[in-house]
């Protein structure tokens, strides 16, 4: 081994057994320093030939290297064990409670408007809209509902205190429906309209609220009857459940806005206590449909003769009950907290 | 309506079970809201006669009886009851039986140590309507042991409970529902035979329209018959418990079988108590202001439009709707007058809805009853009353006569297709029809007419064939057809509704919850929050609380917070989006949020503060920037309506156009609705304009920013804020100024801390443009009252 050799593994032992930052700094001095081993075995050159001069300072400038290298790793090293054993003190019971954070939450039936807009919508519907303040006209007279009809009795309906005019009473609409008649109004067809909005009944118990939520449906075409309406429905609950093979079934029914009418049921069945639609032979009721009355074509400028329609009625708050198990039609509309924290959605969902 | 099956049997062979007709009831639009089964309620019962009764050994109020059954045997059965007598015919559920009312199986037990082999049940466990409640059935002692239970108890087969929707007079009668079923392939239809009662004497009283042309027009034909020397005090046993077992009310004996009849075909009869009219009748239209006392005493006021029969003294019945006080029958009565008739369903409806009187009778007149029918119904009800209550009938009177109507209705084949958008079979089509009770007047390939029938008032247009033959056929054979779906990008109401979703979710992330309440609410409340002056009030309301459309959604919140402040919670942050009226009408949406309490529960990390207005600034100023108005371009001013505080308050405007409140609300708000928390609420009144997009020019290039802050005294009661709107107008290279602090320094002074950040979109400022930039914010802050510190 020659005295460079020896220098060099020397130096690396130093370095290795450096325990602290201000050990490899002495160890720097004493290699490096001005006074260090590199100058003093530098001195040995003036003796050298040139030959060997170049020889020893290719070897030197080598061993130089490596060992800066060997001294920046254990520097570093050395420098993380500092700072490891630094934070290890820093102590921080990460246990206590976080700041306080409070996000608010969604009513159900904005998140079910939502969706079932979006599913309607995807078939080409498009939104419509009409005045909760409805006239008597609109809501009855141009619903094939005149004045003494007995269906108007089935809608326990609230008045306004204000003078008839030529289109009757000022009411509250009973249902969604004479939106129909003025997007029939406003738009030639075909056409396909779709509404949602808020309808009031007189009529207050454990199972009614006084106000609930309707959505809409109106389509008039040339060539369209009760086998389109059939596969529209039962499309719409599918992807508005998400259960592709929800089943439905078509009960005769009564609106005179439609005719023929039909009441729609989806299939469920009891499962540990817990209802599942798409499965089982029970039958619940979601809501009515029909094609449309010719009179209440006719009340919409539609020619009757040329075009026919299919409309249909859900209410929302069915709806968001059957598909995210909301139990009380009440708690919709008394703002508890409580019911909030169970039923409400985060905005994000 | 309910009714028995059995008593359907009367009109429909049929071999099907209870529960298959009611499926298919249901299925062709008479929904079934409820059957029973009487021989699956009562498996497991008998009926048993108490042959000996002894006291319990061990218990004063218990008996033990002795009982027989049909076979002879006896058992053993504690009971309670106070009414157990030897001779009592009791209906005995056996070990196994399933109590109706309480689901429980029954069981042999020892009660107080003596063994029962059975239970003897009252109304009230076998789910049975009856007003007493501790004693036990008793059938009486002419049953016979070996019949069912079911049929002991009037249940007649089971019952059917049905809702009839309103088009559908015909079948508000069980031969209407069996004449339905008929045509739906449920077994056949049984015609009724038509009786025909001879005439013991002649009609004794004197009955005329009084205005003929008139009444003809409402009450087009009326027939009538006295029946003398009827037996109406003794209870019929079959009827009665009939009536017990369906819910109705039993009356007398009369009045049950006229109910019963009614029910039977749906044609509503009027009995008079004969004895008690004095003088002539008059069928005529009531005198202004009339006075009608109806059965169960309440006095109506009669308008002119009305019709009624009278005697010489007072109104004896509102026709169609019901009867006189005056007249009515009781258990006294021998003789009566009885009434067959046709009148307006529009009429009747309006009649009926002006005075508030509902009755059964009104409800088949107004959806219309069989047309033809009148003089053979008062046959058929003539003898069912002399079979069951004896007596002798007069001859028929008949004022007027039967509609001349021939309603022919023809359907086409094309129209059959369009509508159901299938093929069905035509020729079943048309059979459907004929089963239904139409008679086929002429037919072809492609059309045929039909002679509507005199009981089927709801079918009028050919829609209604076609209705007619899906119902029956079935909507299961309908093969459902696919449209294609249209591609829209222009729906403006769909757009804004979605920036309305995302507007409430928006809000949920700033902390706030969605509360949806009712669109009317007290006029106290109303009246308070109201700055039109003008409310719209509900004719009807539900009650007071909810008598005023609101014209704000603050009230309903304040509410909200209420509940929730009383439940406990230290902080309240809600919002609702909804409709607020004016007194026109006119609707228009608006978002309004409350904060109230601490901004958070206490926690060791962050101090909590109790809520103030700038908290509902800053969620007014959030709403705004999601519809695209920054707050630059924002004036703020300060009269805010009278139910905010008014210098805690402010109003938000875009050039013209006010854009809503934020501030805390008044105090006196406070006291009406008894709650100590600050109010802190916003109000964007302007959800309906279009979302502007936003113009906030990309620069690529990066070049320093030059931050200088400035200390500036003002008067303590000098208004600040606004400044800094009018300080981004000083130069174009201000892009940011704030307030970042402010406090007094006596009572008099106060001191605002500026900070300004200025850069160039296309060089690196100098020091010079940057001091430049200072003296403009400097020379205007002092321009408008501001003095430098330090200087």
């Amino acid at each position: 081994m020659s005295d460079l050799d020896r220098f060099f593994a020397t130096c690396l032992f130093e370095i290795d057994n450096c325990s602290d930052l201000s050990s490899i700094d002495a160890v720097r001095m004493a290699i490096f320093g001005k006074n260090g081993k590199i100058t003093e075995i530098m001195k040995s050159l003036k003796n050298m030939t040139p030959r060997e001069k170049r020889e020893f300072g290719e070897k030197i400038n080598n061993i130089k290297e490596k060992v800066r290298a060997r001294l920046q790793e254990k520097t570093r090293t050395l420098e993380l064990d500092d700072m490891e054993k630094k934070l290890s003190s820093e102590f921080v019971d990460v246990f206590m409670p976080a700041r306080p954070y409070s996000p608010g939450l969604v009513h159900p039936l904005s998140k079910t408007e939502e969706e079932i807009s979006g599913v309607l919508a995807s078939y080409g519907f498009r939104f419509a809209d009409g005045p909760e303040i409805e006239s008597e006209y609109m809501n009855f007279t141009a619903l094939n509902m005149p004045d003494h009809h007995p269906a108007r009795t089935m809608h326990d309906t609230f008045y306004m205190k204000i003078p008839a005019d030529k289109d009757g009473c000022k009411l509250l609409r009973t249902h969604t429906s004479p939106v129909q008649v003025r997007a029939m109004l406003q738009h030639k067809p075909p056409l396909r309209f779709f509404s949602i909005g808020r309808v009031f009944r007189n009529d207050y118990d454990a199972t009614h609220t006084p106000m609930f939520s309707q959505i809409e449906g109106l389509m008039v075409d040339i060539d369209v009857g009760f086998a389109h309406l059939k596969w529209f429905m039962s499309d719409i609950l599918k992807q508005f459940f998400a259960i592709p093979n929800l089943a439905l079934r078509f009960r005769t029914s009564f609106f005179p806005f439609t005719e023929p009418s039909v009441e729609v049921d989806i299939n469920y069945e009891i499962k540990n206590g817990k209802v599942v639609f798409g499965t089982g032979d029970k039958w619940m009721e979601i809501g009515g449909a029909g094609v449309v009355h010719p009179t209440v074509l006719e009340h919409g400028n539609v020619d009757a003769a040329k075009y026919q329609g299919i409309a249909f009625g859900f209410g929302l708050e069915r709806l968001a009950t059957l598909k995210y198990g909301v139990p009380d039609l009440r708690g919709y509309f008394e703002s508890d907290d409580r019911w909030r924290k169970s039923f409400g959605f985060s905005f994000f969902a | 309506m309910r009714f028995t099956f059995n008593w359907l049997k009367n009109h429909l062979s049929t071999e099907l079970s209870i529960e298959q007709v009611s499926k298919r009831l249901t299925s062709i639009g008479i929904e079934v809201e409820n059957f029973s089964d009487p021989d699956t309620l009562f498996k497991n019962f008998k009926l048993a006669r108490i042959v000996q009764v002894q006291n319990h050994p061990n218990a004063d109020k218990l008996k033990l009886c002795s009982v027989i059954d049909s076979s002879g045997k006896t058992y053993q059965i504690v009971c309670g009851a106070p009414n157990v007598a030897p001779g009592l015919t009791a209906v005995l559920a056996m070990p196994g039986a399933i109590i109706p009312y309480s689901g429980v199986v029954l069981k042999k037990s020892k009660i107080r140590g003596i063994e029962s082999e059975g239970m003897m049940c009252s109304h009230k466990e076998l789910a049975l309507p009856s007003e007493e409640n501790d004693s036990i059935i008793d059938l009486g002692p002419n049953v016979d042991l070996s019949e069912s239970v079911g049929n002991a108890l009037g249940l007649d087969g089971g019952i059917i409970d049905v809702s009839i929707t309103p088009n559908r007079g015909d079948c508000l009668s069980v031969k209407g529902i069996a004449r339905d079923l008929a045509a739906a392939g449920v077994g056949e239809f049984l015609p009724c035979s038509n009786v025909s009662c001879p005439s013991s004497f002649e009609f004794p009283i004197t009955i005329n329209y009084e205005n003929s042309d008139g009444c003809k027009k409402y009450a087009p034909v009326m027939a009538f018959r006295v029946i003398r020397g009827i037996d109406n005090s003794t209870a019929i046993a079959k009827i009665k418990n009939i009536f017990m077992a369906l819910g109705q009310k039993s009356i007398s004996p009369i009045v049950d079988l006229a109910n019963l009849f009614m029910m039977d075909c749906g044609r509503p009869l009027h009995v008079y108590d004969l004895n008690k009219i004095e003088g002539e009748i008059a069928v005529r239209f009531a005198n202004p202001k009339e006075e009608f006392i109806d059965l169960s005493g309440n006095k109506h006021q009669l308008l002119q439009d009305m019709m009624v029969s009278a005697d010489n003294k007072s109104v004896l019945c509102l026709l169609g709707i019901m009867g006189s006080q005056k007249v009515a029958c009781d258990k006294y009565t021998t003789d009566i007058l009885l009434e067959s008739a046709l009148f307006d369903p529009i009429f009747i409806s309006r009649t009926g809805a002006v005075l508030n009187l509902t009755s059964d009778s009104r409800s088949r007149f107004e959806r219309g009853v069989d047309r033809d029918s009148c003089f053979s119904e008062l046959e058929n009800a003539t003898k069912l009353i002399l079979d069951f209550c004896g007596g002798t009938a007069s001859n028929i009177i008949v004022l007027g006569k039967h509609p001349d109507v021939q309603d022919n209705v023809t359907i086409t084949k094309s129209k059959l297709r369009s509508i159901s958008g299938c093929d069905l079979d035509w020729n079943e089509s048309r059979q459907i029809l004929k089963k239904l009770g139409l008679r086929e007047t002429s037919s072809s390939d492609e059309t045929a007419t039909f002679l509507i029938p005199s009981w089927r008032c709801d079918l009028s247009i050919e829609e209604d064939l076609v209705e007619e033959v899906l119902r029956i056929s079935g909507y299961d054979n309908v093969v459902e057809k696919k449209f294609d779906t249209w591609v829209v990008t222009d729906d403006e109401i769909l757009n804004k509704k979605r920036h309305i979703f995302t507007t409430k979710k928006l809000l949920a992330a700033k902390g706030l919850s969605e509360v949806i309440s009712y669109s009317f609410i007290k006029a106290e409340h109303a009246s308070i929050f109201d700055e039109s002056g003008s409310l719209v009030q509900l004719l009807n309301p539900i009650n007071t609380d909810m008598g005023v459309m609101r014209s704000s959604l603050i009230p309903n919140l304040i509410v909200a917070a209420i509940r929730s402040l009383h439940y406990g919670q230290l902080h309240v942050e809600i919002f609702e989006i909804g409709n607020v009226f004016c007194g026109d009408c006119s609707q228009n949406l608006n978002i309004a949020g409350l904060r109230a309490g601490v901004t958070h529960e206490r926690s060791w990390a962050q101090p909590s503060r109790v809520v103030d207005l700038f908290d509902a600034k800053s969620d007014l100023l959030v709403v705004l920037d999601h519809f695209g108005i920054d707050e630059k371009n924002v004036t703020l001013k300060l009269d805010a309506p009278s139910y905010y505080h008014p210098s805690r308050s402010g109003v938000m405007w875009s050039g013209k156009r006010k854009l809503g409140y934020f501030g805390e609300l008044h105090p006196k708000i406070n006291k009406l609705f008894g709650i100590a928390e600050k109010l802190i609420c916003f109000e964007f009144l302007r959800p309906d304009i279009e979302v502007a997009s936003r113009e906030t020019p990309y620069n690529s290039k990066v070049f320093p920013k030059i931050a200088r802050d400035f200390a500036f005294l003002f008067k303590a009661s000098d208004s600040v804020g606004s400044l800094l709107n009018d300080i981004y107008k000083l130069d174009a290279k201000i892009i940011r100024a704030d307030i970042f602090d402010c406090f007094e320094i006596n009572c008099a002074e106060k001191s605002i801390g500026l900070s300004i950040v200025m850069e160039a979109a296309d060089r690196t400022l100098t020091e010079e443009e940057a001091q430049e930039v200072s003296e403009k914010v400097i020379n205007y802050v002092k321009g408008v009252g501001g003095k430098l510190r330090g200087k």
